[in-house]
């Protein structure tokens, strides 16, 4: 009898029927990350899209040579990767884990190639995560707005001051 | 939308002709006169709008400034579509697109879209993935030049502050 591994139980999943799930869970590698361990590095290539199941991880940024940024703190269940899936596999920030960390990682070009095939299991994932995209886009779209309030404020004041714009520009940072 | 008019626009050319016609029915041929509005800033999720002809204008109020003018977009030219954020998302749209001349659009309602989507079809996926890549797309444009800006800003020890405004406006998505 063939074992097929159980697809965790979080919201991208939520709308795939018993066959999406165990065509899915079948290309799912299960890895355990310690704490301080990256799960992706900043520049290099992105092979992986990892769905958290436990732990937490932060997102860091080199903005600046002596500057390295920390963008996000995210706590499983979450996904990170996804945005190497659907632009360029260059990874723009580093995912380092915080605690022990439990992840599902999907190889990219083998879910580039379900998308290709018009797998109904992959458009459902992909949906999920283009709807949690436009989550990002809205919170994104009003910190900036909020950074052009500054801006004009500033300018008003000939302040040269721009820690905190920078600070409120990238906290909605996307990876 | 009677007939098959999807055929001729640019936008809808990743589709094959059969999810063009299943979208041709669900969608309605629109046509706003100068000054109209048809995404208001603040309201609910926006249906999908591809411009055909006409040009929109986009404008966002900004608190103690007014309503400040984010882009102006050419049905002719190469992004002609908006509100593909409110069709995915659930959060209303972060700014206003309004008629600058007559505008024409073909229209794809969000409760239309969503049903597509709750019935698995194909077509309404695909567009979902699009969406998605392009709503990527963006964020990583915006954050290089974010990035970017922040880097020529520490550079130079100096703030040019209109030209840091500029580069933030460029990958706005309503």
């Amino acid at each position: 009898m063939k074992e097929t591994p159980p697809l965790p139980d979080i919201p991208l999943f939520e709308r795939l029927n018993d066959d999406e799930r165990e065509e899915l869970g079948g290309l799912l590698e299960t890895t355990g990350f310690g704490p301080g361990e990256s799960l992706i590095e900043e520049g290099e290539q992105e092979e992986k899209l990892y769905i958290l199941t436990s732990g937490t991880v932060e997102v860091y940024k080199q903005v600046l040579p002596r500057h390295r940024q920390l963008l996000a703190t995210i706590k499983a269940p979450s996904v990170v990767g996804e945005m190497g899936l659907l632009t360029k596999p260059c990874a723009a920030a580093t995912v380092v884990a915080k605690t022990a960390v439990e992840a599902h990682g999907i190889q990219r070009d083998r879910f580039l190639s379900m998308l290709d095939a018009e797998s109904p299991a992959a458009y459902k994932v992909v949906h999920e995560l283009g709807r949690t995209l436009a989550g990002r886009m809205a919170k994104t779209d009003d910190s900036i707005a909020e950074v052009i309030v500054q801006l004009e404020r500033a300018n008003r004041r000939e302040s040269r001051d721009l820690n905190t714009f920078q600070d409120k520009l990238i906290r909605e940072w996307s990876f | 939308m009677t007939g098959n008019n999807l055929g001729q626009v640019r936008f809808f050319e990743f589709l094959t002709d059969e999810e063009r016609r299943e979208f041709a029915d669900g969608s309605e041929l629109v046509v706003f006169e100068p000054g109209e509005t048809f995404i208001e800033e603040g309201s609910r999720p926006s249906s999908l709008y591809v411009l055909t002809s006409g040009q929109v204008e986009v404008r966002k109020s900004v608190p103690g400034n007014g309503d400040q003018l984010l882009a102006t977009i050419d049905a002719g030219e190469e992004r002609t579509v908006v509100g593909e954020r409110g069709l995915l998302g659930e959060s209303g749209a972060s700014a206003t697109v309004r008629a600058k001349g007559e505008v024409e659009a073909i229209k794809i309602p969000r409760a239309t879209f969503r049903r597509m989507i709750s019935e698995g079809r194909p077509a309404a996926f695909k567009l979902s993935y699009r969406i998605a890549r392009t709503l990527a797309r963006r964020l990583a444009r915006l954050d290089e030049e974010v990035v970017e800006t922040i880097r020529e800003l520490e550079r130079h020890g100096e703030t040019d502050l209109d030209a840091f405004r500029d580069k933030l406006m460029t990958d706005w998505t309503v």
